[in-house]
């Protein structure tokens, strides 16, 4: 190591490195402006920024704008928002992935392959695109879903512009988009699991329902609990562009999150300085939640989210 | 196989198919429902009857979206972002994932670092925004193409998948005198085509189906690209053809029709390029599990 640190220009030179380092100048030129001037963030927070006065010329403010935050209606039933939205859709996309991977290693190779290739077409799908299958679904002039209710004696319902039924089609939609692709990362691990077990299993006469219980199930308890993490670990920022492209002034009370709050404020209201603040907040609390995860990840499964 | 023994394991196979027909059908039939609504005639699409197959077929949806300039300008916009922003995002893949294969670069861990940390914290939206403000590039769609242009997971997948490759070329190469940009073109790159071509599949699909940038710097209607032309046709009411205003009284469709129509041609090249997406990324997800 210590040698490695003393390498002579000459050295440098001749085995190449110079011209390595010059290769990746252009683009941490880019990464310093687009990711790392950005944040600048952390100054815009603690000042009443205008644009004309710019970051060095702005008042600062302390902490005003956090005590700001604490105390505004608004931030606070995003933040809860954003939590609530989160956790309740993890209560999906934790258990369905894996047992649509589960499912999958039961069946046939073709038949298994027909299913892939129709639950993953959703992922590529924007989510502009989701958000359109979705409110011709749902639409009351007509859309299937009311027309079933209406056939059931039921009456429309307005289900994304009302608070009642907003966070359900936020889950679902996500669920529809995202379980496909969320399982391959459990039938990759099931694809890794030592095909003897199952067969001395089965000379020792276990069903298959015993099989998955007993052999395919707990093999994948280490991915279960690193895709956990990782799903915790960016609890703040899931949603954000879903909520932006979905949501409506009628479901702010539910639907409302941080980053669509920040974004309003922010980019409409011009309110940089505490917008910022919120941003900062959010992304804050988004480091610790990873640095948290990743380093139960180290501990419990001897791995890491990077 | 695993075999199946009795009335037991049987009942378990059945229920596996069952459940996975069910699942594929609640996947497939809102696209279809979506489709069929597209091409139906404007009473039954108001009264709810147009279920997964067309009911009094017509196709002026399309031709209504088709005359739209807007839709076209939307289009070409997102195709110049989506391939301008790929192939420049590979390069700079490519230049740092190269230069960071190299287990005895000096200073390696500490780069490896500079990016990885960009994965952990961002600045957040608003100096991002404020950024864009002072570079003056609100309204240009190089706003569009900049801020996504280095992409760290992508980068470390490339990364990863060149330290697999065999060095004995390369050294050889170097004996000849070979710069690094020239070994890096005629011998790394033909190696690494596989995962170059996944990761700007990877790219191809983020580029374009990215809303929230020009949401953000693009307020100009002819510089809209076709996720942000369809977020206004489908929630805030504007008439593909570009007014503002519920879309078509003279036209006899529902207006219902027309927002699907537009999706579909929005999602066309998806659902084209689709086959080849499904064997890129399945092979992405084992070309390079990413580890730094």
């Amino acid at each position: 190591m210590e040698k490695k640190k003393r390498m002579t220009w000459g050295q440098m030179k001749r085995e190449g490195y110079l011209e390595l380092y010059l290769m990746m100048v252009p683009v941490l030129i880019v990464l310093f402006i687009f990711k790392y001037i950005p944040m600048n963030g952390i100054l815009i927070a603690f000042e009443d920024f205008n644009i004309f006065d710019g970051i060095f010329g702005s008042r600062f403010v302390g902490f005003e704008n956090f005590a700001r935050m604490f105390a505004d209606h608004d931030f606070l039933r995003a933040l809860g928002n954003t939590f609530t939205i989160n956790l309740y859709k993890m209560c999906y996309y934790i258990p369905l992935p894996i047992i649509l991977a589960l499912l999958m290693n039961e069946v046939g190779k073709r038949f298994g392959s027909c299913i892939q290739t129709v639950v993953y077409l959703p992922h590529f799908l924007s989510w502009v695109i989701v958000g359109g299958i979705f409110v011709n679904m749902l639409s009351v002039n007509g859309g299937l879903v009311n027309e079933m209710i209406k056939s059931l004696g039921g009456s429309p319902i307005r289900f994304l512009y009302d608070s009642k039924y907003f966070i359900h089609v936020l889950a679902f939609s996500a669920m529809w988009k995202e379980v496909g692709w969320g399982s391959i990362v459990y039938l990759g691990a099931i694809g890794a699991i030592d095909q003897e077990i199952y067969e001395a299993a089965r000379v020792d006469g276990a069903s298959r329902l015993q099989q998955m219980f007993r052999i395919t199930v707990p093999n994948l308890t280490p991915t279960i609990v690193l895709m956990t993490l990782m799903s915790l670990s960016n609890i703040l920022g899931n949603s954000f562009e879903q909520v932006l492209i979905m949501y409506n002034p009628a479901v702010y009370d539910v639907g409302d999150v941080i980053n669509t709050y920040v974004y309003r404020i922010g980019v409409n209201n011009m309110q940089y300085g505490y917008a910022s603040a919120v941003g900062l907040f959010n992304g804050l609390v988004g480091f610790l939640f990873l640095t948290v995860s990743n380093a139960l990840c180290r501990k419990f499964l001897d791995r890491s989210i990077w | 196989m695993k075999g199946i023994k009795g009335r037991g394991d049987r009942i378990f196979l059945a229920v596996c198919y069952t459940v996975l027909a069910l699942l594929a059908a609640v996947i497939i039939f809102p696209v279809l429902n979506l489709i069929a609504v597209s091409v139906s005639a404007q009473t039954p699409v108001v009264s709810g009857r147009v279920r997964f197959w067309p009911v009094g077929f017509q196709t002026d949806a399309y031709r209504y979206v088709m005359q739209s300039r807007q839709f076209f300008n939307s289009l070409l916009v997102s195709l110049f972002v989506t391939f301008a922003g790929s192939f420049l995002a590979v390069a700079c893949s490519v230049l740092v994932a190269y230069p960071l294969s190299k287990k005895n670069i000096p200073g390696r861990k500490t780069l490896l670092l500079v990016f990885i940390f960009t994965m952990m914290f961002s600045g957040g939206i608003i100096p991002s925004y404020l950024l864009i403000m002072k570079m003056k590039m609100i309204n240009s769609v190089w706003s569009l193409i900049l801020p996504q242009l280095v992409n760290v997971y992508n980068l470390l997948i490339v990364k990863n998948y060149m330290e697999t490759l065999p060095e004995a070329l390369e050294e050889s190469a170097k004996m000849d005198g070979a710069g690094q940009l020239r070994i890096l073109w005629s011998i790394v790159l033909p190696m690494a085509k596989p995962v170059l071509a996944t990761v700007f599949m990877f790219f191809v699909v983020s580029y374009w189906n990215s809303y929230f940038d020009a949401k953000m710097y693009i307020t100009k209607r002819e510089l809209m690209p076709i996720q942000q032309y369809l977020q206004a046709v489908i929630f805030e009411a504007q008439s593909p053809a570009g007014d503002y205003g519920l879309a078509s009284e003279a036209t006899n469709l529902a207006s219902q029709s027309i927002i699907n129509a537009t999706v579909v041609c929005a999602m066309t090249p998806m659902l084209l390029l689709y086959p080849a997406l499904q064997k890129f990324f399945a092979k992405g997800t084992t070309v390079g599990a990413v580890k730094g």
